[in-house]
């Protein structure tokens, strides 16, 4: 499968973070997580399958994600993936620490530009 | 909680394998949505997603614990495979279980034999102080120590802490008066003696301080096997009286069963008594004291060795003619067992014999599994496409190996319980073999499950990484058509085949060469009749047999009473019998000036009856043998063999000559009347040493053989013997009735057995390499079928195909032999410095062997070949 270059590889635990952070606004089911990434970040980050499933259930087994029987919005049967109580509390603090690294970094990239020194 | 999570696992990997179906679903439709028809759709949205199954075993393993799963369901994998290939599956788990049984079952024997268990505490501080022989003897390093250098040892505390002394290998008689007297072997011990070891009887008591004082001394602690044995294991046996020696003695604790130490396991235990007399200096001219010694804190075994050498140099410094070139050396009283034992260097021999069939064992095997992987190209070829990593075939491939390998294992030990039973029924020539405890215990046990772990890697780890190494393409693409197809593959095969063969040979040759040794030492001419005798020891105790006239009188009535046996011809007793090591003094002989200290002239001391020469077939060469008028009044008189004239005193002039022995007691001149022919000195060497002949009359002892020669069985002579020998004495025990040819037997000391044992080995190593010889072959003939077929075709008749797949079946074994034979070469000098004594080398072996190896080989090709010549070349190439 070819790639597109402009798409980078995410660090670690950013998949995690927006999984977590999409299933906050609703329960949904595989596709639907995936395709609400996609285009949320208006196709500039494309997650691939071959990750997205590991990695929810990775976070099921955190017990930070649940899973229970459901219909897709096609009427197909699948699995709706919810987030626990103990999820909404990792995605706080994983969020605020990831805003505290985000800003460092934006800071150091900043000073980093001679004509604005 | 746990166990629910194992049990919800599986609506877990259906979980995953539903949102992944809706997910593929999904995204068709959508696409189908934009007008793309379904066909396209259903593919876009599959090539889009990537590999569903690796996908979902990713996801699944987020719940395993690392692999573990994975792998007990590779595992059940494997078993079904095997399941369905039993020929294949059996024939590899047998070969592997005979690898591993021998191995097991030999390792048995060195766990027992080499790894002793060493009674008490710390046995790692216990400590033998051994005298070390100026000459040339069998182990100068394990002499016994005199009285007085023990003493000087046990006075140096500050490195040996607490020393003990023990006379061992005593004979002595059991019982008597109203029992049958038995002839026991016991130790005389120092009361601190159990202390070394810090181990106490298993009933009643050891040893006390001052019970070695005349007077106190008549207490016995017995061993648990003699207790069991004569005593029915009655806990009452403490406290009563025993008759030992003619006298009582009161037992006072039996020891536990695990206080054995190999060749030092007596029957019993009596305090020994050193007396003032022990302290003389001539005393030290009786070296029969084992000492055994706790270190002190702190005090390595080097630094007591230099210490014992040091108090040994200091001996000899003052007593120059006694001491003057004995040596001393400190062991760690396990090694010393070991060493005394003197087996090690045999083990060491069926240890690698046994190494090199595992390891031809696993060859085959290794060969089996990479046919089988190259059946299995597509298969591999399919599940690497499906999406299995390389690492999870290869994998899978070990584990197939593993599971062959622990069938192997677990069947091999099945046949190791069976071996060690064999073993343990085998060995018990001696009494002192018969008592070494051989059991398949925790170490054997451990033994054999490194065993198979090394089976399973040596045979398997070469197939999976090979098999792993596919070219998808190729190996999905190719249909057989290829017609060397292989090659590659064929020529792993055939080094391993061709180093089966050479370790075969190896092993042939070493067991040709100890065969031949071994037989030609059992069949040498000993130079005496051995046939129609029986002998028995007598030992005449100090109480009733003080001395040497009392001595000679016994053996005189005795020898007058058992010629009234009917059918007995001739009747003689003799301080050692013919061929079995006699001891050896120094000589002198008049008008012969000795030779300097440091090359002491010796020879071999044996005291006869006049009948002797005659019941044992010694024939005289010159001058007259003993008579009965050689007597304690007559000149004192003498008779040497042949090497005693030839190497001492030249041609010719030997009767006449007056020789005088260094014995105990005054040492006299003895004129020489006969020269007689040698016999070997010890059955189990070649070399024949000078030896003098004294009549017993003139010399008595308390100790000898009685040989008696009959025209019947020398067993139907038994009865009369005990019974005259009761008639004169009812206390008076026999020691080892056998006939003469029993005696020689013993001697051997397992020989024979050894020598079997191996050539088993060896004919096993010889079968397997045949098996991996014709599977090669077999093998290629299958994959060359077509290959064959087409030669056939263009004109190849069956004789040229027969003669290809020979020549490549006799190439691999030539090559494999050359490698064997040139590594075999230097076997022969090898065994000669390890067995001392007896001579390995035989040329003749190395042809021999190559012979049996090519008939072998081409048999082994035969099979395949005719089958090639079958060949239907229009069958052949239709074939895909």
């Amino acid at each position: 499968m070819p790639r597109n270059p402009d798409h980078r590889d995410l660090f670690a635990g950013a998949l995690e973070l927006m999984i977590l952070h999409t299933l906050r606004l609703k329960p949904m089911h595989g596709y639907a997580l995936a395709k609400h990434i996609k285009h949320a970040s208006d196709q500039l980050l494309q997650i691939e399958e071959g990750s997205l499933y590991p990695a929810l259930q990775r976070l099921m087994r955190a017990e930070l994600l649940e899973s229970e029987s459901g219909v897709s919005a096609k009427g197909r049967p699948t699995r709706i993936y919810r987030l626990t109580d103990a999820g909404l509390r990792h995605l706080e603090q994983e969020t605020s620490s990831f805003e505290k690294m985000f800003t460092g970094i934006t800071r150091v990239l900043a000073t980093s530009r001679p004509q604005e020194a | 909680m746990a166990f629910w999570k194992l049990f919800s696992r599986r609506r877990r990997y259906e979980d995953v394998s539903v949102s992944i179906q809706e997910h593929l679903a999904e995204r068709a439709e959508e696409l189908m949505e934009e007008g793309v028809p379904r066909a396209e759709a259903e593919r876009r949205a599959r090539r889009e997603f990537g590999n569903v199954t690796l996908v979902e075993q990713r996801s699944r393993e987020a719940w395993q614990w690392p692999t573990i799963e994975s792998i007990l369901a590779d595992v059940r994998f494997a078993v079904r495979q095997l399941v369905k290939v039993p020929g294949f599956t059996v024939t590899a788990v047998l070969t592997l279980a005979l690898g591993i049984a021998v191995n097991a079952t030999m390792f048995s024997m060195v766990s027992a034999f080499l790894m002793p268990h060493i009674p008490g505490r710390d046995p790692q501080r216990v400590v033998v102080v051994s005298a070390v022989s100026p000459y040339d003897n069998f182990l100068p390093d394990t002499y016994r120590v005199s009285a007085p250098n023990y003493e000087s040892i046990r006075a140096d505390r500050r490195v040996f802490a607490d020393t003990a002394a023990m006379w061992n290998e005593i004979p002595g008689s059991l019982g008597g008066k109203d029992e049958q007297p038995e002839a026991i072997q016991y130790e005389a011990v120092t009361p601190n003696y159990f202390g070394i070891f810090g181990v106490s009887p298993e009933l009643g008591r050891g040893l006390q301080p001052g019970e070695d004082q005349p007077g106190r001394d008549h207490v016995v602690v017995i061993s648990h096997a003699l207790w069991a044995r004569r005593y029915s294991s009655n806990p009452a046996i403490v406290g009563k009286s025993i008759r030992l020696n003619r006298e009582d003695y009161t037992v006072v604790g039996v020891m536990g069963a695990d206080f054995r130490l190999m060749l030092m396991t007596p029957q019993l235990w009596t305090p020994l008594t050193l007396t003032p007399a022990d302290q003389t200096p001539d005393a030290r001219r009786t070296r029969k004291l084992m000492v055994l010694a706790r270190l002190a804190p702190g005090v390595t075994v080097q630094q007591a060795d230099a210490e014992a050498k040091r108090l040994a140099a200091q001996a000899a410094a003052d007593y120059p003619q006694i001491d003057g070139r004995w040596g001393a050396s400190v062991r760690i009283l396990k090694d010393y067992l070991v060493h005394d034992f003197h087996i090690a260097q045999a083990m060491a021999v069926m240890m690698t014999a046994v190494g090199l069939v595992l390891l031809i064992a696993c060859a085959n095997v290794s060969g089996l599994l990479l046919t089988r992987a190259a059946g299995r190209q597509k298969e591999l070829a399919i599940r690497a496409s499906l999406g299995a990593s390389r690492w999870r075939i290869v994998r899978q491939l070990f584990l197939e190996g593993l599971t062959i390998a622990l069938l192997g294992g677990a069947a091999g030990l099945g046949l190791t319980w069976g071996g060690v039973r064999l073993m343990r029924s085998l060995l018990t020539f001696t009494y002192a073999i018969a008592t070494i405890p051989i059991r398949l215990d925790e170490k054997v046990l451990l033994f054999a499950m490194g065993a198979t772990l090394l089976a399973a890697l040596f045979s398997s780890v070469a197939p999976a990484v090979k098999a792993s190494r596919t070219d998808l393409n190729a190996d999905l693409r190719s249909e057989g058509r290829a017609a060397t197809a292989g090659r590659n593959r064929n020529r792993m095969r055939a080094v391993q085949v061709g180093s089966e063969i050479a370790m075969a040979l190896f092993l042939l040759c070493g067991t040709g060469l100890l065969t031949r040794g071994v037989y030609s030492l059992d069949h040498q001419r000993l130079g005496f009749r051995e046939d129609h005798l029986l002998t028995a020891g007598l030992l005449l105790d100090g109480a009733k047999y003080p001395d040497g006239p009392a001595q000679a009188r016994f053996v005189h009535d005795l020898l007058s009473r058992l010629h009234l046996i009917p059918g007995l011809e001739d009747v003689a007793v003799t301080s050692n019998m013919p061929a079995t090591g006699a001891g050896k003094v120094p000589v002198h002989i008049d008008g012969i000036a000795d030779p300097p200290p440091s090359e002491p002239r010796r020879t071999e001391t044996v005291v006869v009856t006049p009948e002797f020469f005659a019941a044992s077939g010694i024939a005289a060469l010159r001058g007259r043998t003993f008579t009965d008028h050689d007597d304690v009044n007559a000149p004192r008189v003498a008779v040497v063999n042949q090497r005693f004239m030839q190497r001492y005193l030249g041609e010719g002039d030997a009767v006449g000559r007056r020789v005088k022995l260094e014995v105990a007691g005054t040492p006299q001149w003895d004129q020489i009347v006969g020269v007689v022919a040698d016999v070997k000195s010890y059955s189990e060497e070649t070399r024949v040493d000078p030896l003098v002949y004294e009549p017993f009359a003139q010399r008595p002892a308390n100790q000898f053989s009685v040989m008696l020669r009959g025209q019947a069985d020398p067993d139907s002579m038994i009865a009369p013997l005990r019974q005259t020998v009761a008639a004169l004495d009812a206390e008076l025990p026999l020691m080892d009735v056998m006939s003469m040819e029993r005696v020689i037997d013993q001697q051997r000391n397992g020989d024979p057995v050894f020598v079997e044992i191996l050539g088993t080995f060896a004919g096993l190593a010889l079968l397997l390499s045949a098996i991996g010889i014709y599977g090669l072959i077999a093998y290629s003939v299958r994959q060359r079928t077509q290959e064959f077929g087409i030669r056939v075709a263009l004109g190849a008749n069956a004789r040229d195909i027969a003669g290809m797949v020979l020549r490549e079946g006799i190439l691999v074994a030539a090559i494999g032999s050359a490698i064997g034979l040139v590594l075999a070469l230097p076997l022969g000098r090898g065994f000669d410095a390890m067995f001392p004594g007896i001579h390995f080398s035989s040329p003749g072996i190395y042809p021999a062997v190559l012979l049996v190896m090519i008939v072998v080989a081409v048999g082994a090709t035969l099979a395949p070949a005719r089958r090639a010549m079958k060949v239907d070349p229009t069958a052949a190439l239709r074939i895909e």
